[in-house]
């Protein structure tokens, strides 16, 4: 039970929202000036969609080791925060470490461990890809490169606003819930029994919280999309004139065709080691 | 020439019994600074919806009348073109920048309305509004005055010839203010904007507007000349308007025949210099807010470090070895400018924040050591923004909560006097968030003492309401008197500083500058430099006229100034 | 005119709501991804979602919306913005998510009545996990090669999917899903709408419920998100080239490693010359 009340403390104390905040703005702001945020997002999203698509269709293992490496060092070369990080780590570990144990109890034997090691390495691989785009991407950088490929404006927007109205709907919510912090009086934890009712009232007042945090979040919206309309988002939406206006600052240099050629030098080499050995 | 022009204006909202715009006619000249003041719920916001073509192209509703802003009408253009003509930037601004960096929001609609120079635009507009040089910098690192004048930037780049601006200072310190208003002077003289603000500071309108309009029930009362408008001080009174202090005072001078009835009462400290020439002051028996003893110290900071984390670059520091004690029975003031650490030191008393060294007692103890749900009977927090408080859905359920949940046996009865005490038992039933500003304000003081707390703290009880809602607040802090023995205050509000405090507690620079009573702070003047704070307009002009003299209200200036 | 105007404001408020939406539901799921789940023996309890939230708007206001900008705001504020975008494959999860939503928000033509807004929460949460459970064992039995030979995954695929289906819709889905939607609509309900300066949804200003092109339109849609699903984990048809390619030849790698060093080589010394003119410019 120990793990269980470390765990509610983990998530009430040190992963306070201020520490979220921070970790995820940080994410996206705190490292535009590494390589990868300096490449033209397009020349980004084409090498992700390479290394996030290709190895799915591989078995070759020095080919999804070379993959891998590759994405490793992108990731280190992005900055990318913490907090990240360790969600990727949890996040593979729970997606196939877990089915393993499962086949493992149905009678599964070492014939279960390849398959299963290499699903591993293809999960792993996807998710760095996408974690040094998508955190390692300025997000204005990003929605103007996925706006080039043709998605919706509205999603390029929403991605520059997210992280405009996290701050504040972070602020707000951490307030509601202070709120009931100093007013509430949870139930007294410790026991077993203590810790299984102080999660579940934890887990009540953060769903109550909901409440007031919408009716003050439509207070916002309401100021928000006036203010759009004001300054004629809506007019732009349907204008390809603006389109082009925005992305005319996009420009492929050469070190984004250099990093390209980097990595498929190195994608070169794993097939010809593969070929080899 | 007039830039706008209105006949016979009617609006209302859909689904709402009587017009909240009632049959408007007005003239606005090119190049005028106008001030629209009136009471909550007049209709002022509304009225300027009304400009910028938001009503009636996206805020349905009945719309009868003619509206022409600068030769256009508005029921015939868009709101695109609209926008062009006249710039808007709300009360609530901050929800109105919707980017993430400064030049991306400053250019944001000139790019939206396909203007191939939209970066020499938001530029141009960054460096009218004092935000030249911030162009890269994200928008969590502005502070909250900066933030204002970016929604100005955002607005002036589309260089409308109409800027609107609802209660731009509200929220602002006096330094920050004064930036605001000097820049919309610039505007206006040098760049020939009109400008219309909504404001209820008649000193800065006094300082700074060239006409003033006075909305009534959704009309329009008059539109006069600034000075004229200002000495209406009656009609004011009536709609819960405050004239300067200067102008009340003068103005009860005249009603006891101490200054002649056909002069022109003063509006500025300036004109008062002439009007109050022929008094001299005479140091009688005032005596300054002391107290009584000094009881034993109740919250007490030691050494105390904090800082924020920064997205970027260095963590910002906000006290750096900071030492105080608050003592039993203390009404403190905590003053000082946006981000002087304010509403940081009240978060550590509660125990939200962690200091990074030192420690802060509260009754002997480290607050980090006591669970916040313990701390709650000893100490309060009412926070700036009342709507944060309202976590149910009925102000009574609201002030219950914290009762219920430490199962207080007469809970019921306990809430129903509270309501009753903060006037709130009409609307007991009502979610709090749908309340006016003084109703708001008052339910969450009622929340912040129902657990007979020994010290509240009260983050900016005054911000954003009228006068009326104001002076009905002041006296709910002076009721609750018998409930908790300690009160702090952080706030801008000078007005109430004086009147209420017995000892002010200056911050600057994540340092206690100066710590007294009022006579101590506001008698030195290097203080309030250093800390851009400034004393009530009464002060200042008893001062002027005689600089022995420290009248902090009106009242005081009266007795004060006597005929030779 | 008339009716452009009136349309403009509709297309106003949808956007409100499509913010709105997005902004809290957003802001849930950032939390969902990071509250560890709960591993008992083999059963996952997982604080799954707080579809609630996107549910009992879009019970509240335009479905489509709501439900648009949940799905949105999952994408953005979870995926994109903590690293974790899985590519084509979070094209299922926006369309399955927006499909159960929308639908839910379509059944409840008046949000006072609590048995509705009840069966109509169930339904959508049920909804939203059976399909995505359907492309879960598609996706594993797609992605690991031979699925049927190795022992005993078939079975537990199903055995686990099944269970967490039923383990999600139970836990999550009353828990998370029904009880607070139950509490939140009718408290919510006359109160937000003003905020948005909307009128309250009424019996009369209801959407027309479920009706069979909704019910065709929600098909096609899952079919499309279950094809993106296994378009992004196994597309072994559509790659003809990969067998060939996996097995390469020698001769065919060292090409590859030789043009790779040369286009490098090159385009360092472009590069180079490239720098060296700005500097001579500036």
């Amino acid at each position: 039970m120990k793990t269980k009340k470390k765990l509610s403390e983990t998530i009430y104390d040190k992963f306070s929202i201020d520490f979220l905040r921070n970790q995820v703005l940080k994410n996206a702001y705190g490292n535009d000036d590494t390589v990868i945020a300096k490449l033209d997002p397009r020349i980004l999203l084409v090498w992700y969609l390479f290394i996030g698509l290709v190895p799915w269709f591989v078995d070759d293992i020095w080919f999804l080791m070379a993959c891998f490496l590759l994405v490793m060092v992108t990731t280190k070369l992005a900055r990318v925060a913490g907090l990240v990080l360790l969600l990727f780590v949890v996040g593979v570990f729970t997606q196939t470490g877990y089915l393993f144990v499962v086949s493992l109890f149905f009678g599964g034997d070492a014939s279960t461990v390849i398959p299963l090691l290499i699903l591993t390495l293809k999960v792993a691989t996807c998710s760095l890809a996408s974690i040094t785009v998508f955190s390692g991407l300025d997000p204005d950088r990003l929605s103007n490169g996925l706006m080039w490929y043709g998605c919706p404006e509205r999603l390029s927007f929403s991605i520059s606003y997210a992280y405009r109205i996290l701050p504040m709907l972070m602020e707000e919510f951490q307030n509601i819930l202070l709120s009931y912090r100093l007013r509430g009086n949870p139930p007294a934890s410790g026991t077993l029994v203590g810790n299984v009712r102080y999660l579940c009232y934890q887990v009540n007042i953060v769903m109550h919280s909901f409440y007031p945090l919408m009716l003050n979040t439509a207070k916002r919206s309401r100021t928000t999309v006036e203010a759009l309309e004001i300054k004629g988002y809506r007019y732009a939406a349907v204008n390809r004139e603006v389109k082009k206006m925005k992305l005319s600052t996009l420009k492929v240099t050469y070190t984004d065709l250099l990093f390209l050629a980097v990595s498929f030098l190195w994608i070169a080499l794993s097939v010809l080691a593969s070929a080899l050995f | 020439m007039n830039i706008i022009e209105i006949e016979n204006l009617t609006f209302s909202y859909p689904a709402a019994g009587k017009p909240i715009l009632n049959n408007i006619s007005l003239q606005v000249e090119r190049g005028d600074f106008l001030a629209i003041v009136g009471n909550n719920g007049c209709g002022k916001s509304t009225f300027c919806k009304v400009l910028n073509g938001l009503i009636p192209h996206f805020i349905s509703g009945d719309f009868e009348g003619k509206v022409l802003v600068d030769g256009l009408n508005t029921l015939e253009s868009d709101v695109g073109t609209l926008a062009c003509k006249a710039g808007y930037v709300y009360q609530d601004f901050e929800n109105q920048i919707v980017r993430p960096t400064v030049l991306d929001d400053a250019s944001f609609a000139c790019l939206n309305y396909a203007m191939p120079d939209y970066r020499e635009r938001g530029k141009e507009a960054l460096t009218l509004c004092g935000l030249y040089g911030r162009e890269d910098d994200y928008i969590c690192q502005l502070s909250g005055g900066q933030t204002h004048l970016l929604a100005l930037a955002g607005a002036v780049s589309l260089r409308p010839d109409i800027l609107i601006l609802d209660e731009p200072i509200a929220q602002l310190d006096p330094g920050h203010a004064d930036r605001i208003y000097g820049v919309l002077r610039t505007l206006n003289e040098k760049h020939g904007k009109t400008i219309i603000v909504i404001e209820h500071h008649t000193e800065y309108i006094a300082d700074y507007c060239k006409h003033v309009m006075l909305m009534r029930e959704g009309g329009v009362a008059w539109k006069l000349p600034v000075r004229e408008a200002l000495r209406r001080v009656e009609e004011l009174r009536e709609c819960n308007i405050f004239p300067p202090q200067v102008t009340l005072a003068a103005h009860q001078m005249q009603r006891e025949k101490r200054i002649p009835a056909q002069r022109p009462l003063p509006t500025t400290v300036q004109e008062g210099k002439e009007a109050f020439c022929h008094l001299s002051y005479h140091a009688a028996a005032r005596r300054d807010k002391v107290r009584q003893t000094a009881g034993k110290a109740v919250v007490s900071f030691e050494h105390v470090s904090v800082s924020y984390r920064s997205v970027k670059g260095t963590d910002r520091v906000v006290f750096d070895g900071l030492d105080l004690e608050i003592c039993r029975g203390d009404r403190l003031a905590l003053i000082g400018s946006n981000g002087a650490g304010k509403s940081t030191m009240m978060k550590l008393m509660v125990g939200l924040l962690r200091p990074e060294t030192g420690t802060v007692m509260l009754d002997g103890e480290d607050v980090r050591k006591q669970k916040p749900e313990e701390l709650s009977q000893k100490i309060s927090l009412v926070y700036q923004n009342p709507e944060e408080m309202f976590i149910k859905d009925t102000v009574a359920a609201d002030i219950a909560y914290a009762m219920q949940a430490r199962n207080i046996k007469d809970y019921t009865k306990r809430t129903e006097r509270l309501l009753d005490r903060f006037h709130l038992t009409d609307f007991k039933d009502r979610d709090g968030r749908l309340l006016s500003g003084g109703q708001m304000r008052r339910a969450s003081l009622a929340i912040g003492v129902a657990l007979h707390p020994g010290i509240l703290l009260l983050d900016e009880p005054t911000a954003n309401l009228d006068i009326a809602t104001r002076k009905e607040i002041m006296r709910t802090l002076s009721e609750m008197e018998e409930i908790t023995e300690t009160v702090v205050i952080a706030t801008h509000d000078m007005q109430l500083v004086c009147e209420w405090a017995n000892r002010i507690v200056v911050l600057c620079g994540g340092k206690v500058i100066a710590d007294g009573t009022r006579d101590e702070i506001f008698k030195d003047r290097t203080v309030a430099k250093t800390a851009g704070i400034r004393p009530p307009e009464i002060f200042s002009m008893g001062q002027v006229l005689d600089n022995r003299a420290l009248c902090y209200t009106v009242d005081e200036f009266l007795q004060g100034f006597r005929e030779v | 005119m008339e009716f452009a105007k009136r349309q403009t404001a509709t297309q106003s408020q949808k956007l409100m709501i499509f913010v709105l939406s997005m902004a809290l539901y957003g802001l849930a799921t950032l939390f969902t991804e990071l509250i560890p789940s709960f591993q008992a023996g083999i059963v996952e309890f997982s604080v799954e979602f707080f579809l609630f939230i996107p549910l009992s708007l879009a019970m509240l206001f335009d479905p489509l919306s709501a439900a648009l900008g949940a799905a949105t705001g999952e994408l953005v504020f979870s995926e994109i913005m903590l690293g974790q975008f899985g590519g084509l494959g979070e094209l299922e999860k926006f369309l399955t998510v927006t499909i159960g939503v929308y639908l839910a928000g379509r059944m409840v033509s008046d949000p006072r009545n609590r048995r509705m807004v009840g069966i109509a929460a169930f339904t959508g949460t049920g909804l939203q996990l059976l399909m995505s459970m359907l492309v879960d064992i598609f996706k594993v039995q797609f992605a690991v090669e031979d699925f049927e030979a190795v022992a005993g995954l078939p079975e537990s695929v199903f055995a686990t999917e099944g269970f967490a289906f039923l383990n999600d819709l139970l836990f999550s889905g009353v828990l998370f899903c029904l009880l607070p939607t139950l509490y939140l609509v009718p408290k919510l309900y006359g109160k937000i709408e003003p905020l948005l300066g909307m009128r309250p949804r009424d019996g009369k200003t209801g959407f027309g419920g479920v009706n069979v092109k909704i019910v065709v339109g929600a098909c096609v849609a899952f079919a499309a998100a279950a094809g993106a699903e296994l378009l992004a984990t196994s597309g072994i048809s559509l790659f003809e080239w990969e067998a060939g390619w996996a097995g390469s030849s020698t001769a065919l790698a060292v090409g590859m490693v030789a043009a790779a060093v040369i286009v490098v080589i090159a385009l360092l010394v472009l590069k180079a010359r490239a720098e060296k003119g700005e500097t001579v410019q500036k």
